[in-house]
């Protein structure tokens, strides 16, 4: 098959066309207006990512009552455990008016009082959160065709360009008709969400084909074993129940909850997911949940009725609830994996350590360091998932505005050669694996929480025996057409993730915050107060530690 | 998901046009015909039962019925007792 080949260029590419990508198009606009932004997204921009279909969220904190440095010190020590950048987690809560403001600015819609003040929903001592509609990312696109910013839709990041270390830009091809691009960039803003290996089902637009590119152009990663996140869902539906971890009973009537939880928490911990898996194998199963009179907490019924009058998002959630109750007979219960890996490693400008090359949102939270031993947003931090990418959007944007661009890097036009004769080789194969053998392998070793959640030794060693299957499969896929194509590109970012995932949670010999392993029980801060940061050398996959500078910041063990 | 089972109705009696569909499908199960102007339910093995199609859509021309035992949450319970 043969495709047609052009070359673009523009002063800043952004890869991903969520609410990550969208408010660093608006924000760099703002501060730039002359600069050419051009958003490439392998869906629709305004439609894909996850801010169009989560909890409609955002988390507050009420200035007057308040500090940063009071929220910082409950993160530090419940979420992040001291594996945080404390100066970046200081800096989210400072900005938390100035993002909200941005986004009502910005045409979303939330919610005010008759005194025209945010409407708050008071959800613990220190948080809150105000409502914004499922349009969100539909009225922040609309803002950035307004200032300019220029979009191609249904155009897939395949492999980023260097020049001698430096970003020159990327390859891309368009998932409709084949045309391979290579665009050349000053600068590329990476906000291509999160890994979740497509298993959840309002996850799945995260499958890391970001994450992998910037692997393979050399960028460092950051807390690639932090990629594990799950939550209880009805095993009928599949429909997550947040907050269920507070009302969970055994088979024989006996309030499990209370084994693992002694005070109300902000949110799912691993731990919930352990005593799932320690129950079932010990026989006490299924497990299941039971709320109302008698029984602790109304879990996030609450939360969802005064979700209600969005008015975009309301029939959303109306069929999706509709559905789901014409199966759920009962209220069985089990984790749903979902992942939430994050990796790339950026600094507080939010650069990755590819000069000129970004990283924001889900693509880059752990990596950022920002939140410590936890996955991605939500985090155990209900309202951060949209204001963390917000946030680490205005972040760049302002680096960028500060340090300028600089224009001295040049496209290889070998190595896109090579970029695409890689890309287009599934295609080009008479026979081999279809993409989906390959993920169901990937599935497999990352979906059952006690090989990925509640690990151990012997236990990971299984699931790397499929990761290893599905590495040597990867390299022979057979792709039917574009659709399928990108299935390929997506599975061969699936099996790194999860390599790199196995790979760093071997490393870590301890148990810190989300991070569980059965045999090292215990946060042992003397030896691994560290962050793992895994590099692609030479096509090996290596590691180093880096000590977390915890003397310089406000709250230690 | 992978190979899921679920289907989707659609009625093009009822449908304007719009693309809203096809923009809403994040998984690129729906795509468009330009000529006839009407969405394509081209890959529906991958449709994860988000529902955003039918939610966007003002016409009401778009059903997706979930067969939701054809998804795998791939918990191991035959391991467990």
């Amino acid at each position: 098959m043969s495709f047609e080949k052009k070359s673009l260029n523009c002063d800043i590419l952004v890869a991903g066309g969520g609410i990550g990508g969208l408010s660093f198009a608006v924000s760099i606009k703002e501060r730039m207006p002359e600069t050419d932004v051009l958003v490439i997204e392998k869906q629709t921009a305004g439609y894909s990512g996850k801010a169009n279909k989560g909890g409609g969220v955002l988390q507050y904190f009420d200035p007057e009552k308040v500090q940063p440095i009071d929220f910082l010190k409950l993160h530090v020590k419940e979420i992040g455990c001291y594996l945080g950048d404390q100066d970046m987690m200081l800096r989210y809560v400072a900005m938390n008016k100035e993002m909200i403001d941005k986004l009502s600015e910005w045409g979303v819609s939330i919610p005010r009082d008759e005194n025209g003040r945010y409407r708050v929903m008071p959800t613990g001592p220190m948080t809150a959160m105000i409502r914004a509609d499922l349009d969100i990312t539909v009225q922040v696109r609309r803002r950035a065709e307004k200032l300019g910013v220029r979009f191609m839709d249904k155009t897939a990041l395949s492999d980023l360009l260097t020049d001698g270390g430096r970003i020159a830009g990327a390859a891309a091809f368009s998932i409709i008709d084949g045309t391979f691009y290579v665009i050349q960039a000053k600068a590329v803003v990476l906000a291509t969400g999160s890994q979740n290996y497509r298993i959840g089902s309002m996850w799945s637009s995260g499958r890391g084909d970001g994450i992998a590119a910037a692997y393979r152009a050399g960028a460092e990663m950051r807390n690639a074993e932090f990629g594990n996140f799950a939550q209880l869902a009805k095993v009928k539906s599949h429909h997550e129940v947040v907050f269920g971890e507070n009302n969970m009973y055994n088979a024989q009537g006996e309030f499990i909850t209370r084994n693992f939880r002694k005070t109300r928490e902000t949110d799912i911990s691993s731990t919930a997911i352990r005593e799932w898996y320690v129950q079932m194998k010990s026989g006490k199963g299924p497990i299941h949940l039971e709320f109302g009179e008698g029984h602790p907490g109304p879990g996030a019924s609450a939360l969802q009725d005064r979700l209600r009058d969005q008015s975009y998002g309301q029939r959303f959630r109306e069929f999706n609830e509709s559905s789901a109750a014409e199966v759920d007979t009962d209220l069985e219960v089990c984790p749903l994996f979902i992942g939430e890996q994050s990796p790339v490693c950026v600094g507080h400008d939010m650069q990755t350590t590819v000069a000129g090359l970004y990283a924001i949102g889900d693509c880059s939270y752990c990596g950022s360091g920002a939140p410590g031993a936890v996955p991605a947003p939500p985090g155990r931090n209900r309202g951060s998932g949209i204001l963390n990418a917000v946030f680490a959007a205005l972040v760049c944007a302002e680096s960028i505005a500060d340090s300028g661009l600089s224009d001295g890097a040049k496209v290889d036009m070998a190595q896109a050669e090579a970029c695409r004769e890689r890309l287009f080789a599934p295609l080009e194969r008479n026979e081999g694996t279809s993409a989906k053998e390959v993920i169901a392998l990937v599935q497999k070793a990352m979906a059952p929480v006690e090989q990925s959640v509640f690990m151990s030794k012997d236990r990971m060693e299984l699931a790397m025996q499929y990761i290893k299957k599905a590495r040597e499969l990867s390299g022979k896929m057979k792709a039917e057409d574009l659709h399928d194509l990108l299935s390929c590109h997506e599975a061969e970012a699936m099996v790194l993730s999860a390599e790199m995932h196995f790979f760093a949670s071997d490393i870590r010999k301890e148990s810190r915050g989300w991070f569980l392993r059965e045999d090292y029980p215990d946060m042992d801060n003397e030896n691994w107060l560290k962050w793992i940061i895994v590099k692609n050398v030479n096509g090996e996959m290596t590691y180093t530690t880096r000590d977390i500078p915890i003397e310089k910041w406000p709250v230690r063990p | 998901m992978i190979n899921t089972a679920h289907r989707i109705e659609f009625f093009p009696e009822k449908c304007v046009g719009c693309q809203l569909c096809y923009k809403a499908c994040f998984v690129d199960v729906i795509r468009w015909d330009p000529e006839a102007k009407k969405p394509v339910f081209k890959y529906v093995s991958d449709c994860e039962h988000c529902f955003c199609c039918q939610a966007v859509c003002r016409k009401d021309a778009i059903r997706v019925i979930p067969d939701y035992s054809s998804e795998h949450l791939l918990q191991s319970f035959e391991r467990y007792a």
